[in-house]
């Protein structure tokens, strides 16, 4: 029984990985600077994998998801400042992702993606409305495993291996740095995503788990990112053989979508829009419960995902209100491109604020008991969210601002 | 028992385990001999906002009397009434009969109850 929970944790690790912002991320450092940036995506890796092991271990031995443990440890008002800095940055990453799914329909039909976001946005309020928490969470990571699609694609073209281990070392960039940090704290804002591990201590508390889940925690936590970084390492490799050489510099979506015919042909295109639309999709439907189980914890409301929309009627008027409002931002003709990115370094910025708190929790025995950090997760996770932070307050304006 | 760190921002769950809000508030009472005793808890409503700006309070009052549910929301729960403190705290009441879930309700019947498949 708990193999096959190992299997389908890491499974959701792999399909969940891979959304609108590190499809993108990645795709820009590896045509921009080849390999080069592998390793700000492996740093997000480990702290990923940091974070969603402290927040399945949270759930198992204190029963509270992180909303929760931080309203109850710090008191309403400090809980506003988490609480509003990971809603305004879901809330636009949430955009971006239902700009990858309009994308990939305009990429497949031609009919430009803004007129797709009322139809995405209604049909990701009907799955949320309708579906269980189960078939959501599990749906959308088998479904997401298309991605794997790029690691055939990387697999194909036969990279250099060399190299791309030199990759994994951090070095400083011979041209444009402003756009080398500014891609390396994106491709950590992508990683380190809040939603993620937030998302994941709901799933705990809902699935109802105890301390006997902490060594089955700590194996899907740290097998599932690393393989889902291994897909995103998938497409930086590619874009690193078949942008880089031929001076391709991605602009537009439109570009980033000749990314697989190269090793795939004519199923290059259709995988990618289809890994495009489902990966995509599955994050919106991440996003939009995270963001109504954030609110409903933090101020004691019944939440469910399993329940009737009437039974938990505040809970499902969040995501009722923020689906229709996020896709209403691709509505108005926002570049979801250019969207993606500065959500991307904005979470990155947003670190500190949702990482910080949660540090505190996952030192405090009150909580954790004799299951709390030891100094090595507690450094790691602190320095690469403070880094990252600063790195983005800096390459932030200079991005925007500067070219 | 540390009042602020126990039980103050704790979940509040009803007899049958219903969520029912969180601590925002806790009534002291001062009589006689001895510490003051805790009197009552309160659970949401005006008290949750004034923590955080008393400006704030009445501004939600306002725009709740004017669309909102009519009746006050928030609840005052006398402590012979909680019967433990642990994970949550635990009360011996009914949710649905207390002002503790108005906008739940309202919530309920105006919006989400009025959507097909609710």
């Amino acid at each position: 029984m708990k193999l096959l929970e190992i299997a389908l944790g890491i499974v959701t690790g792999i399909g969940g990985f891979l959304e609108v912002g590190s499809l993108a991320t990645s795709a820009q450092a590896g045509s921009e600077f080849g390999f080069q940036l592998l390793w700000a995506l492996g740093l997000g890796v480990v702290c990923i994998a940091f974070l969603v092991e402290m927040s399945g271990r949270l759930a198992a031995v204190s029963h509270h998801t992180i909303p929760d443990a931080m309203r109850e440890r710090f008191g309403v008002r400090f809980f506003l400042v988490p609480l509003v800095a990971v809603a305004v940055v879901s809330f636009l990453v949430l955009a971006s992702e239902i700009g990858g799914v309009c994308l990939a329909l305009q990429l497949a039909t031609g009919v430009k993606f803004q007129w797709w976001a009322p139809l995405v946005a209604f049909i990701a309020w009907l799955l949320l409305w309708k579906g269980t928490f189960g078939l959501l969470e599990k749906g959308t990571s088998l479904l997401g495993l298309i991605s794997l699609a790029f690691l055939v694609g990387a697999w194909k073209l036969h990279p250099p291996l060399a190299p791309i281990v030199a990759g994994l070392k951090p070095s400083a960039p011979t041209h444009d740095s402003a756009r080398y940090w500014f891609l390396a704290v994106s491709i950590l804002g992508a990683s380190v995503s809040p939603y993620l591990f937030y998302f994941y201590s709901a799933g705990a508390v809902e699935d109802e788990w105890d301390e006997s889940y902490i060594g089955v925690n700590r194996i899907t936590a740290g097998l599932g990112m690393a393989f889902g970084g291994v897909v995103s390492a998938a497409v930086v490799v590619v874009a690193a053989l078949v942008f880089l050489p031929r001076g391709i510099q991605i602009e537009r979506y439109e570009q980033v979508a000749l990314l697989l015919t190269d090793p795939l042909g004519r199923w290059g295109f259709i995988l990618f829009v289809a890994s495009l639309a489902v990966t995509c999709l599955g994050a919106a439907l991440e996003i939009s419960l995270e963001m109504a189980y954030l609110v409903a914890q933090g101020f004691g409301w019944r939440w469910g995902e399993s329940l009737k929309p009437r039974e938990d009627a505040r809970f499902s008027l969040v995501y009722t209100m923020v689906v229709p409002l996020a896709a209403t931002l691709m509505l108005v003709g926002l570049d979801p491109l250019k969207l993606t990115n500065f959500s991307m370094a904005l979470t990155a910025v947003s670190l500190p604020v949702a990482v910080i708190p949660m540090l505190v929790l996952m030192n405090d025995p009150e909580y954790v008991g004799d299951w709390g950090n030891g100094w090595i997760s507690n450094a790691a996770v602190l320095v690469v969210s403070v880094v990252a932070c600063v790195v983005a307050l800096v390459a932030l304006p200079l991005q925007l601002f500067g070219s | 028992m540390e009042l602020g760190r126990a039980v103050l921002d704790q979940q509040v769950t009803d007899r049958n385990g219903t969520p029912m809000g969180r601590v925002d508030g806790i009534v002291l009472e001062l009589g006689g001999e001895g510490p003051p005793r805790v009197a009552r808890l309160v659970i949401g409503g005006p008290t949750l906002f004034r923590r955080i700006s008393p400006a704030l309070a009445r501004r939600v009052e306002r725009w709740r009397r004017r669309w909102g549910p009519p009746e006050r929301s928030g609840v005052e729960v006398p402590w012979s009434k909680v019967t433990k403190v642990g994970l949550d705290v635990q009360v011996d009441l009914d949710a649905e009969e207390t002002a503790a879930l108005a906008w739940e309700r309202w919530v309920r019947e105006r919006i989400i109850g009025r959507i097909p498949g609710a």
